[in-house]
């Protein structure tokens, strides 16, 4: 039996970084808005600060299967309940630069994004302003034009300012850290405190989520979010010219369709690109919004290291924010600067991190058990220093969410998430890591080394641009085939660049909702 | 900062529920291997086996009632765990993981040293779990060993050193928002 529901205006699937732009915008504009969120309902009532309750935070939804040299490391990335994956994000907020555009016309490389920074230019600024960003604009040499950010910067730790005594001693430089997290009261929610646990979730409000920010608005706007709400297919019209709806389950089974004017898919990366290639009919035998059959192509994740070091000072590396205190991006605008590889790369330095948990201070150092591990722990928790890379991924159409032959308990296909890292990306990481290492012994560490090479932040799969047969939407992300259907989210990203992308991904709903009032298909 | 203050005192319940006829008996770990309360899913050669690698790999583990974390955790719906192997890409349910593994375990224990993880001395225990580590398991027939290695290690961690408790230590503050009033 299938229970349907009203029709709406707005069916937005997924309640996190995009979606809730979408919400916000349209409810307040008065649009009647629906969001689906596969997991369930939680408010910052829910948060525990500890690592352990932190991975309520992570994906709980159908398995994805990884291949390749370089896997996405979905679950860790993704997000599951009310907010998603801001909910266990690290308000790490930097802007991609201006040479991130346009990367194969000025480098040969990648994609080209359908348009420049200038751009994107003012929906960062007023994405800052409603967020609320700490920082120092006058700082960060390297940032591109934008206006100063409302809040000052985070204090500066023990760590990070061993570390950035590093920096300076090789004539670099560092900055503090843009981040979405309160350094002093900003509308209505509360400075923060600096305790270290931001990827358990902020129960406090310092941190911006969408909960803390734009699913807030949106319900009062009067948005409704139905969770424990998974959607199986897209519904196209007969004449498969239109999207009428989506199909969703609840953790009853039960089959529901809900019908909206427009929907948006905000479902995070792999799921986008998943329920798209899931929903194919007769009209679109390969997909939805697939014609140019790049649904799921084009998957980047940034290349991430962890490197540590063991001081003789005192760190306090369980203070200040788990994204970082400082950054340096001086060699980020040449993408060419190194020997046989290519693309930007960052630090983000004095991660504040706990002794547990995939990224806590025990697994830096996996190699270290049994009467060993106690002691050095006893150590650690007062002496470490933490700075991480994150590096550019070269878009590539080889890499890609693609349907597996298992299902998932609802019959939907899982997604297979299919990513290698080329020559060029790997020769960057090896670059990086030497400069790395270079900073670590100029601030004085003791000891080094460095945590395995994962995937961080997963982008791409359903890339925009300005050609319905080299992408799959316009640069709002409506699908280039099916007028009011959008895609919203990192899987628009054409490029990667090597920031963090969740300030981006802000910006991008914010311009695409204003172009979907302005224009309602 | 004064509703800041209550909140950072506010107290949740986080234990491990163990059903009674009326209501449930909410316990820590170590509580609950203090009272040999039964396991939900694991065999007892499989828990003993268990909490003889992890204990080897971290100290105290055993006694913080790692394998009765476990255990719990296995149990509850796959969306709820809170093992760290949630987010290492293992498909669900995570009880085969664990269960496959601890077969190979006990296989290469057998076939190496004559007896099961859990009746060796602690110098064939280090070797056993220096085979895990350099994936030297002939024969194997479940999860990588090494991989194996790191999140038995991982999970004596979270235990033993993921609550105020463990980290009061290691001499470190454990700071909550909203501090637990147990750990689990």
């Amino acid at each position: 039996m299938v229970r349907a529901a009203d029709k709406v205006d707005l069916l937005v699937v997924g309640s996190g970084a995009a979606g809730s732009v979408f919400a916000a915008e349209a409810s307040a504009a008065g649009k009647q808005v629906v969001l689906l969120e596969a997991g369930p309902a939680r408010t910052p009532d829910d948060l525990f600060s500890s690592q352990l309750w932190a991975r309520r935070q992570k994906w709980g939804g159908a398995h994805v299967e990884e291949e390749g040299n370089h896997r996405v490391g979905h679950n860790f990335n993704a997000g599951w309940g009310t907010g998603g994956s801001t909910m266990h994000h690290y308000g790490v907020w930097p802007r991609l630069h201006e040479n991130d555009f346009q990367t194969f016309t000025e480098y040969g490389r990648g994609l080209d994004w359908p348009f420049r920074y200038a751009e994107l230019r003012p929906y960062y600024d007023r994405i800052q302003g409603a967020v609320g960003l700490s920082g120092d604009a006058t700082q960060e040499r390297w940032r591109p034009p934008g206006d100063a950010y409302p809040m000052p910067p985070v204090p500066v730790f023990g760590q990070g300012r061993l570390l950035a005594a590093g920096f300076a001693r090789l004539d670099m430089h560092t900055a503090p850290l843009p981040l979405a997290i309160n350094s002093v009261p900003y509308r209505g929610r509360p400075a923060c405190l600096y305790d270290g646990w931001c990827d358990a979730g902020c129960p406090i409000g310092a941190l911006g989520n969408a909960q803390t920010v734009f699913l807030a608005s949106a319900l009062k706007s009067g948005a409704t979010v139905r969770n424990d709400a998974t959607v199986t297919r897209l519904l196209t019209r007969k004449d498969g010219k239109r999207i009428e709806g989506v199909e969703y389950r609840t953790a009853d089974g039960a089959l529901h369709r809900q019908y909206a004017d427009v929907v948006v898919l905000a479902a995070f990366t792999v799921q986008n690109a998943r329920l798209l290639l899931a929903s194919a009919n007769s009209h679109h035998p390969r997909g939805l919004a697939n014609s140019s059959g790049l649904v799921g192509r084009y998957l980047m994740t940034h290349p991430t290291v962890s490197l540590y070091g063991m001081f003789d000072e005192e760190t306090q590396p369980g203070f200040g924010p788990t994204g970082g205190q400082l950054i340096n991006q001086d060699g980020y605008d040449n993408k060419l600067g190194v020997k046989d590889a290519y693309g930007s790369f960052q630090w983000i330095i004095a991660n504040a991190v706990k002794p547990n948990g995939l990224l806590g201070i025990a697994n830096s150092r996996a190699d270290i058990h049994g009467s060993e591990l106690k002691p050095f722990l006893q150590r650690a928790v007062n002496h470490l220093g933490v700075m991480t890379l994150v590096a550019e991924d070269v878009p590539r159409a080889e890499n890609r969410v693609e349907l597996s032959d298992k299902r998932d308990a609802f019959g939907v296909p899982l997604a297979r998430a299919v990513h290698n890292l080329d020559e060029p990306g790997a020769a960057l990481v090896a670059h990086a890591l030497q400069q790395g290492k270079a900073v670590l012994d100029a601030a004085g560490a003791r000891e080094q080394w460095r945590g395995p090479q994962a995937g961080m932040h997963i982008l791409g799969g359903t890339v925009m641009g300005v050609n319905p047969a080299k992408s799959v939407t316009n640069s709002y992300g409506q699908s280039h085939d099916i007028e009011n259907l959008y895609i919203a989210g990192p899987g628009l990203f054409p490029g990667s660049g090597a920031v963090n992308p969740t300030f981006t991904i802000h910006a991008l709903a914010l311009r695409a909702v204003e172009q979907l009032l302005r224009n309602w298909p | 900062m004064e509703a800041l203050q209550q909140r950072r005192s506010l107290l949740k319940g986080l234990l491990l529920a163990y059903p009674l006829i009326s209501g449930a008996l909410l316990l820590s770990p170590a509580q609950a291997r203090l009272r040999k309360l039964p396991l939900t899913v694991l065999a007892d050669e499989e828990a003993g086996d268990l909490e003889s690698v992890i204990e080897a790999l971290v100290p105290g583990s055993a006694e913080a009632g790692a394998v009765h974390f476990i255990d719990y955790q296995l149990a509850k719906p796959a969306a709820d765990s809170l093992l760290m192997l949630k987010y290492l890409g293992v498909e669900q349910p995570h009880l085969t993981f664990y269960r496959g593994g601890l077969a190979a375990l006990a296989q290469h224990s057998i076939a190496r040293f004559g007896k099961r993880p859990s009746a060796l001395p602690a110098l064939k225990l280090d070797h056993l779990i220096a085979d895990l580590i350099a994936d030297e398991t002939p024969g194997w027939s479940g999860p990588p060993a090494s991989f194996l290695y790191f999140v038995w290690r991982s999970d004596g961690i979270d235990v033993t050193y993921g609550s105020e408790e463990g980290m009061a230590m290691l001499n470190t503050p454990y700071m909550a928002h909203i501090r637990p009033e147990q750990p689990w």
